[in-house]
């Protein structure tokens, strides 16, 4: 598992963390109320924290505007299967929908890095020894390009569907092996 | 048991007019197929024998009766009276999901399983308001969750021996004390590390506990397992892949087909050890004829998805077996669709009737399934009298009643890589979870049909465990000029239908029940729980509840002597799930295709969970 964690990645994810910390002790932006991390330095963020946001927003993902690496996600997107619990264009199914703006366990990029390594309780796999980091970054650009403009092949609304009257099966007679006596009505 | 079994004496005395309906059948002069089955319901028409006794005022089972006809003979709320129906207590469970399958009705109780946590809830029906007597809550290990294809649902418990059974989501089986609900014993009966989840409803022959196995869409291996009522041990298991050990197959063992003939096809119908990741789950209703002693289930689709992954006919998913409850051995199977490609489970409901067929009193299965077909079959033999569509139909066209094959649409078969359009009926089926209904007193059976086609394009997969084992990108639709869905009143013995009752703005998806007062209930996914003139088709009486239907109604007699009828409101499973805010209505695909075949459900429902009675 750990071969895939890259210095980088884990120095990026502590500096995360530091900068974190650095923005709630002297700025604290749009911080209702606050958990309580002066009495914890030593505890990380690794999802989000109820009462308050504490994890900065930083750009960690080197891909979000890279429409080739986008696309390149949606086709990791179908070969990792998370189209199968989070559908085809990412709608929801067993696993909840990632096109709303809902997120149960946050969206910034660190967390959804997080949530992909550690997977979550309700059936999300832990990805972490699985997908090479780079491809993750480029999976986590997909998901943030749905429901923008950037997003490759967006689902449309599809045409109503005519079926050919000569392509329903009817049997031309019914039932004529029944006969009386039987119930009739 | 060969003699016949007596109406219970609770069901005559409400019916002063037995004698006269006795002598009306006794005039038919027709024989009965059996001496084994019981005496006909009043009203019934000539020839129509149940093979079990019917709810008689309680409810003990899932469908009410061993034949899985879901009729009771009660008639003090019928055509004449039920536009006074009216509302007379409710009860929450809390729990925003979707409410299948329907309560039990036993010694003054109504007992009620929720969804995941799967709750057991038990009311006091001899007070008003139905107060509660106790609840008991599992330790549901909540990893299942993440592994139910289809919402967290369960399709409801078993009454005997002072026992509730049921099973829960993360795949154990229960028995709890029906008076005292304290837990009596706990069996695990699958595995969530192979993505086994449960959400059947087990049914009791007389000691022994038979409970199936989910989770079909994520490679789990399909069986059956046979636990003992008063222990919880297991006392068998037959697998639906794999070797002829495996799967319970002796010398009592003939397929009527030659199809179905041969050594070990659960292994040679595949390629190199598929069968072990086959499906073939066992998520439906079982039924039980005490006369041929033999049980009635269907398996579930074989996976993955993507036919190309898997040649051959891929036994024994997608088929329905007879075996003996008391060894597992199987007597026959038939397999209704070989190497399916459209997510066509066989895990609906087989209804047992004795009646006349083709001018001979005959032994009857019949299945009316997601293939869109009205199977009816010899429930002794596994021979296939009669397949008729009941839904639109462009994946084969017909049966051929000799070799049991269906003959197949080519141009409709589904490969990797192609967008195969216009399949119908969906993976949904035209008929999916929800029962059936049959009247021995109109002779049909009343199927609630979804009128739903899909566009399908295959794509190869591989299997991560605790993942979707799937390998297909389906969009459901509704075909422009069909209506979403149906309840349909099926002339049985003429293979038709007799008439149809449109289920408004979204897909039928919800169970029925038939009564003797000649009324059809049934629910809609938009919350129209509704009562239809058994014989005409006409709704009657409509009230709207607090949540979607996708529950199947129940009826029972109260402490007071009234009429009551049960139905759970709360709109979930594998359609109704749409309605979810965890789905996103502008993806026409979320939800496994369904989201375009359930157009506009956010706004005509909300998620919730709920009992509703009613009474005149």
């Amino acid at each position: 598992m750990s071969s895939l964690y890259s210095p980088r990645l884990i120095a990026g994810a502590f500096s995360l963390v530091i900068v974190g910390l650095g923005l709630t002790s002297c700025q604290r932006p749009q911080v209702n109320s606050v958990a309580n991390e002066a009495a914890f330095p030593q505890s990380t963020n690794v999802g989000p924290i109820p009462g308050g946001v504490t994890v900065a927003n930083q750009t960690l993902d080197p891909y979000l505007k890279d429409v080739v690496a986008i696309q390149e996600g949606q086709r990791l997107f179908a070969s990792y299967n998370c189209s199968g619990c989070h559908s085809v264009h990412g709608g929801g199914g067993m696993g909840p929908s990632l096109r709303d703006e809902t997120w149960i366990y946050g969206n910034s990029d660190a967390q959804m890095l997080d949530t992909l390594i550690h997977g979550r309780s309700k059936g999300m796999p832990a990805w972490g020894n699985k997908i090479p980091e780079d491809q993750m970054w480029k999976l986590i650009a997909y998901i943030k390009s749905m429901n923008t403009p950037l997003e490759p092949n967006a689902p449309r609304m599809p045409a109503e569907e005519v079926i050919p009257s000569g392509d329903f099966y009817k049997p031309s007679a019914p039932a004529a092996l029944n006969t009386p006596p039987g119930p009739s009505h | 048991m060969n003699s016949r079994i007596n109406m219970p004496n609770t069901v005559r005395s409400f019916f002063p007019s037995i004698g006269c309906l006795a002598l009306m059948v006794a005039l038919t002069g027709l024989p009965a197929a059996g001496q084994e089955s019981v005496d006909p319901p009043p009203g019934s028409l000539p020839g129509i024998h149940p093979v079990a006794p019917l709810a008689d005022g309680q409810w003990t089972m899932p469908a009410g009766d061993y034949g899985n006809l879901r009729y009771s003979p009660l008639d003090k709320i019928n055509t004449q009276n039920v536009q006074n129906l009216h509302l007379v207590a409710t009860q929450e469970t809390g729990i925003p999901h979707g409410h299948e399958g329907q309560p039990l009705v036993v010694n003054g109780t109504l007992y009620m399983v929720t969804p995941f946590p799967n709750n057991l809830i038990a009311l006091d029906i001899t007070k008003p308001g139905l107060p509660q007597r106790w609840v008991f809550s599992p330790h549901n290990d909540n990893r299942a969750e993440g592994i139910a294809c289809c919402d967290t649902v369960n399709r409801g418990a078993s009454f005997a021996e002072g026992k509730i059974v049921y099973n829960t989501l993360d795949a154990h089986t229960y028995a709890v004390d029906a008076t005292t609900g304290k837990k009596i014993w706990e069996t695990q009966v699958g595995d969530l590390k192979l993505a086994e989840t449960e959400t059947m409803a087990p049914v009791i022959i007389r000691n022994t506990v038979i409970v199936g196995i989910s989770g079909g869409e994520l490679g789990a291996r399909g069986r059956i397992t046979a636990l003992n009522l008063q222990t919880g041990k297991i006392m068998w298991q037959a697998s639906t892949t794999g070797s002829d050990a495996d799967m319970r197959f002796g010398a009592d063992f003939k397929p009527f087909y030659k199809k179905d003939q041969g050594q070990n096809l659960g292994i040679k119908s595949w390629g190199p050890d598929q069968w072990k990741l086959g499906g073939g789950t066992v998520w439906g209703w079982i039924s039980y004829d005490p006369g041929l002693n033999l049980i009635y289930y269907g398996s579930g689709n074989p996976g993955p998805w993507n036919e190309d992954q898997r040649p051959g006919d891929n036994k024994w998913a997608i088929t329905i077996f007879a075996r003996n409850p008391d060894t597992g051995m199987a007597k026959w199977a038939y397999q209704v669709v070989p190497h399916s490609g459209w997510d066509y489970d066989q895990m609906a409901e087989n209804v047992l009737i004795d009646m006349p067929w083709a001018g001979r009193m005959r032994k009857l299965l019949i299945n009316s399934g997601k293939t869109g077909y009205v199977m009816v079959m010899d429930r002794e033999t596994g021979e296939l009298l009669s397949a008729e569509p009941f839904v639109p139909v462009t994946w084969s066209r017909g049966y051929d009643l000799k070799t049991g094959i269906p003959n197949l649409v080519e141009n409709k078969e589904t490969h990797s890589g192609k967008n195969i359009k216009g399949i119908c009926p969906a993976n949904v089926g035209g008929k999916s979870i929800f029962p059936t209904a049959f009247s021995p007193r109109t002779g049909m059976l009343y199927i609630p049909a979804t009128h739903i086609c899909m566009d399908y394009q295959g794509s190869e997969v591989n299997y991560i465990a605790g993942t979707p084992y799937l390998g297909a990108d389906v969009l459901n639709f509704i075909p422009k000029g069909e209506a979403p869905g149906a309840l349909i009143g099926w002339d049985v013995a003429h293979a038709r239908q007799a008439w149809s009752l449109n289920s408004g703005a979204l897909p039928e998806y919800s169970g029925v029940l038939a009564t003797g007062g000649d009324i059809v209930f049934n629910g809609t996914l938009d919350g129209w729980f509704r009562a239809i003139d058994a014989r005409s088709g006409k709704l009657l009486w409509q009230f709207k509840l607090g949540s979607g239907i996708v529950g199947n109604p129940m009826t029972f007699l109260g402490a007071d002597g009234k009429q009551y009828i049960a139905i759970y409101s709360g709109v979930g499973g594998a359609l109704g799930a749409t309605a979810f805010p965890s789905l996103s209505a502008d993806a026409p695909d979320a939800g496994l295709g369904a989201m375009n075949a359930a157009k506009g459900i956010k706004k005509l429902t909300l998620p919730g969970g709920a009992l509703y009675v009613f009474s005149l």
